[in-house]
């Protein structure tokens, strides 16, 4: 269903008498933005079902949570202020702090010029609603609430509030919606809803439906938004509900009489409590009938009004007649048809669960990290620069790249604490040792919206300096000068030699670049996402996932390296073809019941990683027999076995890591080093966008990032 | 929340208005004889209604023979329908001229505004209406915490200028001051005490100087969480309700944490030509309206035989067990014969109103309870989850819930299903409306 452009509504008319500066934007964008302040449950809850309903929510501002994610996509700053220097169209502001401290977030979001504030939270002090109200009344903002429902603006599919969508629009075709409608103002948000409800039966729509809240004292009354309401040029009729209590519709009446000019359009009241007890509080601040008062009772409301030439009523049938009369049997869509269209609201399946991530998109054969493909990544971008996009969504510019670097290779040079890698011990468990005995890196600083991408880089550069501590290269590393790429630490590392071989300094860069995310479903990034859930401290987190990397989950890569050189070194020996020997030890392994790894994917037919590392390793002259080997693989297996499995990106760094003569178990030091980038960029995704220890359902994740994009 | 007139004078003590001085509270007519006093001595009733010296409820004694009489008459009054439980005993000071000073805020402007009048003592509100010109008023418009000096001043002169007559000429000067001192106090007090009304009336003029006689305060229970310090001095630890007698049914709603008002006078004898409707409405808002729906859809198609019993609030977000209790509540009513009840869910969940529905409903029939009909709508928030659990729920405990009628979506307004209901169980009854 079409909707009505968001500059022809009543929000936006709202909005230009108060900010022609922000009219113009919103002219130009055609969105109005909003924004959220306050995330408890409430304010969380709400922002999704805002959201749902159409609403744009630019950001979220919550003091403590800046940097951290609202609905996992939206930005949360600590202040109005700081979020404006980022997102200054925001028009509208929605506020759901707790009453001991919504003054000053609600005062604080007025001194930003935001023209329309709704202030939702209920209980708040009448002291501090007077301060809300100095500070509204000297900024000129439109404040609705506090203790409001809501606004909701059913042409625009726009809402702030916790309205429910129950209300309709004017419909102007099967597949459009118009602006026109009746415009209702209330004090009591259920109120509103029965007469939304009332007046939808009989096919009038509305166009702007404001809960102007329960309290003894409020930012915007009946006589300041009925003219507004009227003097809107497609409001056709306005309809408000009083009750007891107060003096609003007093005054609303007073000001009819005194200003008639402010009130073109047909006014039709309706009052609740005619049959309340006197004395008695019910509920709302606003509704204590004390006897003797002259004001707010029903019956002064109803004299007041009528003695203004406003149709008073008690019951959502009169009202009907009433409204139908003054609009002369006007309907603005077909009820048959709008009972049909909420039908299939209420009766719509439960909403899937799910969460987002937005860091990357795993689809068969295709892996998407920010939208970029990760082939292009690997055969483009270095390490720094992958793991910066892992954590920032964003490839670094220049000079951030340069920052980076110079953090990664002061983070190589400082030394490790003791740690022996025993004899058969998985590097991947002693790596973990390292992680949580680095005190360099449990002290480096996280905080702030860059200290995450830091910390991660700072890690990279200590796992550098961890491996060479492991293979006995840390000699290598002695004489760093001060431009040193950060690939070539990592080929001093990794080889133990100090004169670089660019081109395997390279393959190697990219063997780990093609190693550093799988989405959050591998047991890896699950560990760590579980120990981010519970705040762990990120080092802790890392450690939990490098350690759920085992020979049974990223350990393929060395077991193929073994199985290549066992088969080049058979063909050698024996001097058969390489296709024979590869047949005979196939054979060998599947009587012994040993696993041939390097082959088959439970997602991926042709791995997205495969053909870049083959043209990569041609490029630089590295490709042998193992990976000339690791191209027929698949095929020689078909041979034995019967059926077909492909070559994964573990068989291909298995065969280049065999070719280059590295140990074999720098396959699986390859996967785990460019895997620790990833399971950093999932640390802080949680941290920053989910709430504490939720129950995590992997397979319930979507990814909500950027759409397909190539590298500029 | 009210406060009692010795509480308030506590806080004006603190404060430095002048007071009478207090000798204490009793509450029985033997407690008088370990109080030491003086006469004459002012005798007060503890209620918190206005209106108490014209009920007879302030005396003067001019001696123990007399106040000890006075006393017992006292502890057998009722005022406006509330019985004396406890009297003040405090110091009777000479009256040469009574004025007024209160603050609170305006309901038109939300402005605070102070109040003073040379004709205190008397029925404030009675003044407004007949002498209003004899009302001075200052609206604060930047709610500021202290009173400025000059409003201070200018209310203070006006004064004067009002109790000219009464007043030693010579003197003026000095009583200026203390007015304009006492009604920065009365305005620093409403603030600082976070009150909806701050009021000394009489404030007295004696040979001694200016004393606040009487004093009335009501803070604003949204500020209570912040007023511990002040709760704590007077010895309040919870809310005291405004309204005078709690029928049954409003302590246990009370207890159990929702607004609700009964409608009908305690012990209430039912006219078995009418049909009594029990309402669970969502909102405040809804609840006063829809005692208005269920009366005037009574007259128009029942011959005026309905009669709505209740006020209650379900508010924003109940928990699953309150709105069992609120079913609870009205089933254990003898009076109700049937129960309306609607869930538009904004910021609430129909999800947690349905299950606390059956819930209530399946414990009553396990039990043998009580059981009455019920009708109703939901619509809204969480709706889908609702309608799945309302569906199977009816499959499983069919014979429980065979009287609950719950309309899914919004296909009937709520006018409607009032309607449908009350007709259904007149039906039911074997009555022609």
């Amino acid at each position: 269903m079409k909707l009505v452009p968001p500059d022809q509504g009543m929000l936006y008319y709202i909005i230009e008498n108060k900010r022609p500066d922000l009219a113009k934007k919103i002219r130009d964008t055609g969105i109005i933005e909003t924004a959220v302040v306050g995330l408890g449950g409430q304010g969380t809850r709400h922002a999704e079902l805002m959201q749902q309903y159409g609403t744009t929510i630019t950001a979220g501002i919550a003091p403590g949570r800046g940097g951290t994610r609202l609905l996992e996509t939206i930005p949360v700053y600590d202040t109005i202020k700081e979020c404006l220097k980022e997102h200054p169209s925001i028009a509208v502001a929605s506020i759901w702090r707790h009453y001991s401290t919504a003054k000053d977030a609600t005062i604080e979001v007025i001194e930003a010029d935001i023209p329309v504030v709704v202030l939702i939270s209920e209980g708040i002090p009448l002291k501090d609603i007077r301060d809300i109200l100095v500070a509204a009344r000297k900024h000129k903002t439109v404040l609705i609430g506090g203790n409001t429902p809501g606004v909701i603006f059913p042409p625009e599919g726009i809402k702030a509030g916790m309205l429910p969508d129950v209300f309709y629009p004017e419909e102007v075709s099967p597949e459009a919606f118009g602006p026109k409608g009746v415009t209702i103002i209330s004090r009591s948000g259920a109120i509103l809803y029965h007469l939304s409800d009332a007046l939808a039966s009989v096919g009038i729509a509305q166009n702007a439906v404001i809960g102007v809240g329960g309290d003894g004292a409020i930012g915007s009354t009946f006589r300041d938004l009925v003219p507004l309401a009227m003097a809107y040029k497609n409001t056709d009729l306005v309809v408000v509900a009083g009750e007891i209590g107060g003096c609003q519709e007093e005054l609303l009446a007073e000001d009819i009489k005194k200003n008639p000019k402010n009130y073109p359009k047909p006014l039709i009241a309706l009052i609740s409590g005619a049959h309340a007890p006197e004395g008695k509080t019910m509920g709302h601040a606003g509704a204590i009938v004390s006897p003797g008062q002259v004001y707010g009772t029903f019956q002064s409301k109803k004299h007041a009004l009528e003695s203004a030439g406003v149709p008073v009523m008690n019951s959502q049938y009169d009202l009907i007649a009433e409204v139908q009369k003054r609009l002369q049997k006007k309907t603005y869509f077909d009820v048959e048809n709008y009972y049909k269209k909420m039908k299939t609201i209420w009766d719509a399946p439960s909403k899937k669960p799910g969460w987002g991530t937005l860091i990357t998109k795993v689809m068969p054969n295709n892996l998407l990290i920010s939208g970029y493909p990760l082939q292009d990544i690997v055969e483009r971008k270095g390490f720094l620069e992958t793991a910066y996009l892992l954590v920032k969504g964003e490839f670094p510019d220049k000079k951030t790249v340069e920052e980076m670097r110079k953090i990664a290779v002061e983070a190589a040079k400082k030394p490790v604490p003791k740690v022996t890698h025993l004899k058969n011990e998985d590097i991947s468990k002693t790596l973990v040792k390292y992680f949580v005995l680095d005190e360099e890196l449990a002290q480096y600083p996280e905080g702030g919206t860059d200290g995450a991408v830091k910390k991660t880089i700072f890690c990279l550069g200590r796992t550098a300096r961890y491996l060479s501590a492991i293979l006995g290269t840390e000699k290598a590393l002695g004489h760093l000068h001060g431009n040193e790429p950060f690939s070539h630490i990592i080929y001093r590392a990794v080889t133990g030699n100090s004169t670089v071989n660019e081109q395997h300094s390279r393959m190697i860069e990219a063997m780990i670049v093609a190693c550093v995310d799988h989405g959050v479903t591998p047991p890896s990034a699950q560990a760590t996402l579980i120990a981010a859930s519970t705040r762990a401290p990120y080092e802790v987190a890392v450690a939990q996932g490098v350690g759920a990397i085992t020979d049974v989950h990223g350990g393929a890569g060395a077991k193929a390296a073994q199985l290549f050189t066992e088969c080049i070194m058979k063909s050698k020996k024996e001097n058969i073809d390489v296709a024979q020997a590869t047949r005979e030890i196939m054979r060998k392994y599947i009587e012994e019941g040993k696993r041939i790894e390097g082959l088959g994917h439970r997602l991926h037919t042709k791995d997205p990683r495969r053909d870049v590392l083959w043209n990569f390793s041609s490029q630089t002259g590295i490709a042998g027999k193992h990976v000339q080997l690791s191209k027929m693989v698949s095929m020689i297996f078909e041979q034995v076995r019967g059926m077909s499995l492909p070559i994964n990106v573990d068989g291909v760094i298995g065969a280049i890591v065999a070719d280059m003569g590295l140990n074999p178990a720098m396959a699986k030091a390859f996967f785990i080093y460019g895997r620790i980038a990833g399971l950093s960029g999932h640390y802080f995704e949680e941290v920053a966008s989910q709430p504490r220890m939720r129950q995590i359902n992997f397979t319930e994740a979507v990814y909500k990032g950027k759409g397909p994009r190539s590298i500029v | 929340m009210k406060l009692y007139e010795n509480e308030v004078k506590k806080i004006f003590d603190t404060m430095k208005i002048p007071i009478p001085k207090q000798y204490g509270v009793i509450h029985s007519a033997e407690e008088l004889d370990h109080v030491p006093v003086n006469f004459p001595l002012m005798l007060k009733s503890m209620v918190l209604v206005g209106g108490r010296g014209k009920a007879g409820g302030i005396k003067k004694a001019q001696s123990m023979a007399e106040a000890k009489s006075l006393v017992k008459t006292l502890f057998n009054l009722k005022i406006k329908g509330l019985p004396v439980e406890s009297i003040l005993l405090e110091e009777a000071v000479d009256d040469l001229g009574a004025c007024y000073i209160g603050t609170t805020m305006d309901p038109a402007t939300f402005n605070n505004v102070v109040m003073v009048s040379a004709s205190g003592g008397v029925d404030i509100e009675q003044v407004a209406r007949e002498k209003p010109e004899s009302i001075v008023k200052r609206e604060i418009v930047d709610n500021a915490k202290t009173l400025p000096k000059k409003i201070a001043q200018e209310l203070a002169s006006a004064l004067c200028n009002d109790l000219e007559k009464k007043i030693d000429t010579k003197k003026r000067n000095e009583l200026q001051d203390s007015l304009a001192d006492i009604i920065s106090k009365v305005y620093e007090t409403y603030q600082r005490c976070d009150a909806r009304l701050c009021e000394v009336n009489p404030l007295l003029l004696t040979s001694k100087g200016v004393i606040a006689a009487d004093a009335k305060l009501i803070l604003d229970d949204n500020a209570l969480f912040r007023q511990n310090d002040l709760l704590q001095m007077l010895g309040i630890s919870e809310k005291r309700h405004d309204v005078a007698e709690r029928t049954k049914n409003e302590l246990r709603a009370q207890a159990a944490g929702f607004p609700y008002i009964d409608l009908l006078p305690e012990n209430f004898i039912k006219d078995p030509q009418k049909l009594y409707v029990g309402l669970v409405p969502g909102g405040a808002g809804y609840g006063i309206f829809s005692i208005d729906e269920v009366a005037t859809i009574g007259k128009r198609f029942f011959n005026d035989h309905i009669i709505p019993v209740n006020f209650m609030d379900s508010g924003g977000g109940p928990t699953q067990n309150r709105v069992t209790e609120m079913f609870h509540l009205l089933m254990d009513y003898p009076v109700v014969d049937l129960i309306i009840t609607s869930r538009f869910g904004g910021i609430s969940s129909c999800d947690i109103f349905i299950r606390g529905l059956i819930k209530a409903v399946v414990e009553r029939h396990e039990k043998g309870l009580r059981m009455i009909p019920i009708y109703g709508r939901m619509v809204g928030t969480d709706l889908p989850s609702a309608r799945t659990f309302l569906e199977k729920e009816k499959h499983e405990h069919a014979d429980a819930l065979k009287d609950v009628h719950i309309i899914i979506g919004n296909q009937r307004i709520m006018a409607d299903v009032i309607r449908e209901g009350i007709q259904k169980t007149c039906e039911s009854k074997g009555w022609k409306p």
